[in-house]
């Protein structure tokens, strides 16, 4: 205290040049949050490609996406939904998927985000891994040989194709010119299975969409999974549906489809979107493709009822191993979309007659199951499962409409005589 | 200490006895006898009980009465959310204020080691227990499952079966992912440490912190922030247990925790460079 008085001047110059020293030592702890959000600023604006790929009418991307023949890649696939219904909770160091039921799996693949993990190599070789935490679903396919796997359970389903395998939907018939998997064995395995479509898959339906109900442009050029791309819009030109814009980003060198968004209409978001993280066009490890069954591992051979019966897809009933609820749960997006789409455009209403027993299987999955309960709104006439993307109305007399439309086009539907 | 050898040796072998200090403190043999303990007993458990179904209780689980490998594998899932969160967060917390509770903060600092080399001998001390933690509950679950179960190839969760010294090599690769986890987590508590003379509250703080963090990785609300919480990669050692690696969640979950060090590290370089050392 007293030396203040002796040699105040000079002490205070100390005091100030240490006070000036303290501030200097926090500069690092104020550095590096701010280094950190500018990296993040920066690594989140999308990669500018320049003009690295020449300007191409609709027509010529959609030629290319035609054209495309990459059968040998290895690639991971992220796919994120925001419909609107119900998610699972799918955290905790439990493993998943959390619910063995198939509607309940159907709507997991529907909800929140999923990440697969896909390897080609040539047509006949293909493997498909649903990354789940703490778990793995898996498709393997070796020629003829089908493997389901998941590690939830440790059990293993084997298929073994016919030797007229194209009229199968793992061969790439369906669709002439899309990519091979894009009717790969994905949806169709055991109902532990369930593994969410592909881009390709996806890309190759709305495509087949795209009629003269629908307007087609190409947007800025984009980049996927580090490649440049196209980016082909569809836009139905009618308000009667609830899909608003759905992007597909064509690889601009090999024409592969690369990431498929949807938005509902009104949305500003994708409600809906899947494509690669990561992509290269290597030939994956062949050794990957060498299923053999874990010891310990239940096996079930799945037989092939009517092997020549040509239009047997995914979802049809008799199909082996698909579970009808599911398919008519996702009526709206997934395997029917294709067959409905072509036909009438984007306002087209599926109906499942009662007497299909559609409507009955439905309800008991919606009584067993409360998450789908949660989901299905009590309307005037029946029940509504609702999502951003598409409808499905369960009348009281056991009928079932779905849709990519509003919910008051299927009342409309149901109600119409 | 031994004779100072210019700043690097002073340096280095301030950085070797603090680690020797550390693994000689009985305190430390506790906290890595108490992670051991944990596959023991669920290794015991499992034996001496009906095999467990599929599917019930955590990952791994029901894989264990047929090899005994599982036991390790299962017994960091367990102990991740908790177990290692709570040795490290005793170990972090202690670092500094530790010395400040003992009253030797000031005779480390009279030697001329300096500050900033004091905060990164006494970090480099937390990260050596981060290492030894998961690898003591690796070796001990393969050890004790080694002794009470049979040994074989292990089913990856792709389906794929890799052989047992393959096996081993991926639960190291575990043991360094859950190191690299902890990481930030210490970097936290090495600063909590400089805030107070009081290492219980450091070591609570830190506790706390873990387990806050992994609360609001549950809550579907908070989503937007789940990327950006310490914890969000904790559990996601499983893609490592898949064929081929899945190395992603490992480089997220990398840069994620430099950042926290690098944020709470230059935190605690602020607060311990400027703070009067009293004690």
């Amino acid at each position: 205290m007293n030396h203040r008085n002796v040699g105040a001047p000079i002490i205070t110059g100390a005091a100030k040049q240490r006070r000036n020293r303290a501030w200097l030592r926090w500069v690092p702890a104020v550095a590096a949050p701010a280094v950190i959000a500018a990296g993040v600023l920066v690594g989140s604006i999308p990669a500018r490609a320049g003009d690295a790929l020449a300007d191409k009418t609709p027509a010529e991307v959609i030629a290319l996406l035609a054209g495309n023949r990459t059968h040998t890649f290895s690639g991971t696939i992220e796919q994120v939904s925001e419909l609107g219904l119900p998610e699972l909770p799918a955290t905790g160091p439990g493993s998943g998927p959390a619910s063995d039921d198939p509607a309940a799996s159907a709507i997991e693949m529907l909800t929140g985000e999923h990440t697969a993990r896909v390897f080609m190599d040539g047509k006949a070789k293909v493997r498909l891994q649903v990354v789940d935490r703490f778990a793995e679903r898996n498709v393997i396919r070796r020629d003829d040989d089908v493997w389901f796997y998941s590690s939830r359970d440790n059990s293993t389903t084997h298929l073994t194709l016919p030797a007229h395998a194209r009229d199968l939907p793992l061969e790439d018939q369906a669709l002439p010119g899309t990519s091979p998997d894009s009717t790969s064995p994905d949806s169709t395995g055991p109902e532990n299975t369930v593994v969410p479509p592909t881009p390709q898959e996806l890309a190759a339906k709305f495509l087949a969409a795209a009629d003269t109900t629908t307007a087609v442009s190409v947007g800025p050029e984009v980049q996927v999974a580090g490649r440049a791309a196209y980016i082909l819009l569809l836009e139905p030109r009618t308000s009667g549906t609830l899909v608003g814009m759905i992007a597909i980003a064509v690889d601009g060198e090999t024409g592969m489809p690369l990431s498929v968004e949807v938005t509902a209409r009104g949305g500003g978001e994708p409600a809906f979107r899947t494509g690669f993280t990561s992509l290269s066009l290597d030939a994956p490890d062949p050794a990957l493709f060498n299923f053999v069954p874990p010891p310990g591992s239940t096996v079930e051979e799945l037989q092939i009822r009517h092997p020549a019966h040509p239009p047997v897809g995914p979802g049809s009933p008799g199909y082996p191993g698909t579970h009808t609820e599911p398919d008519q749960l996702e009526a709206g997006i997934k395997d029917k979309a294709g067959s409905y789409l072509t036909g009438t455009g984007w306002e087209t209403v599926v109906e499942l007659p009662a007497d299909t027993g559609a409507g009955a299987k439905l309800s008991t999955a919606l009584a067993q199951n409360p998450l789908l309960a949660q989901a299905a709104a009590v309307v005037p006439g029946g029940r509504l499962l609702s999502s951003a993307l598409f409808n499905v109305l369960l009348t009281d007399d056991g009928r079932v409409f779905a849709g990519m439309v509003p919910a008051d086009r299927l009342h409309a539907a149901s109600s119409a005589p | 200490m031994t004779a100072v050898a210019g700043p690097r040796g002073a340096g280095l072998s301030l950085l070797l006895s603090e680690i020797a200090v550390l693994f000689r403190r009985r305190r430390t043999w506790a906290l890595l006898l108490a992670l051991a303990a944990i596959p023991v007993l669920i290794a015991v458990a499992v034996r001496v009980s009906s095999a467990v179904p599929p599917g019930r209780g955590p990952a791994f689980l029901d894989r264990i009465t047929q090899n005994g490998l599982f036991v390790a594998f299962t017994a960091m899932l367990v102990s991740v959310p908790l177990f290692l969160p709570l040795t490290v967060g005793v170990v972090a917390g202690d670092t500094i204020a530790g010395e400040a509770n003992l009253g030797t903060l000031r005779y480390l600092l009279v030697a001329p080691a300096g500050r900033v080399r004091l905060l990164l001998v006494k970090y480099a001390g937390a990260l050596a227990f981060c290492l030894a933690a998961p690898l003591t509950v690796a070796l001990a679950g393969a050890a004790i499952g080694a002794a009470l179960f049979p040994v074989g190839p292990v089913t990856l969760l792709s389906g794929d079966v890799i052989e047992p010294p393959e096996a081993v090599l991926r639960l190291l690769l575990i043991s360094a992912y859950l190191a690299v986890s902890l990481a930030g987590l210490s970097a936290i508590g090495l600063f909590l440490s400089t805030l107070t003379v009081v290492p219980v509250g450091a070591m609570a703080a830190t506790v706390v912190l873990s387990v806050v963090s992994q609360v609001l990785d549950q809550l579907p609300q908070l989503e937007w922030l789940h990327p950006w919480l310490f914890s969000h990669y904790w559990l996601g050692f499983g893609d490592l247990l898949r064929q081929p690696v899945l190395w992603d969640s490992f480089a997220s979950n990398a840069l994620l925790q430099a950042g926290y060090v690098a944020v709470f590290g230059a935190l605690a370089y602020g607060r311990f460079v400027t703070k009067d050392v009293l004690s």
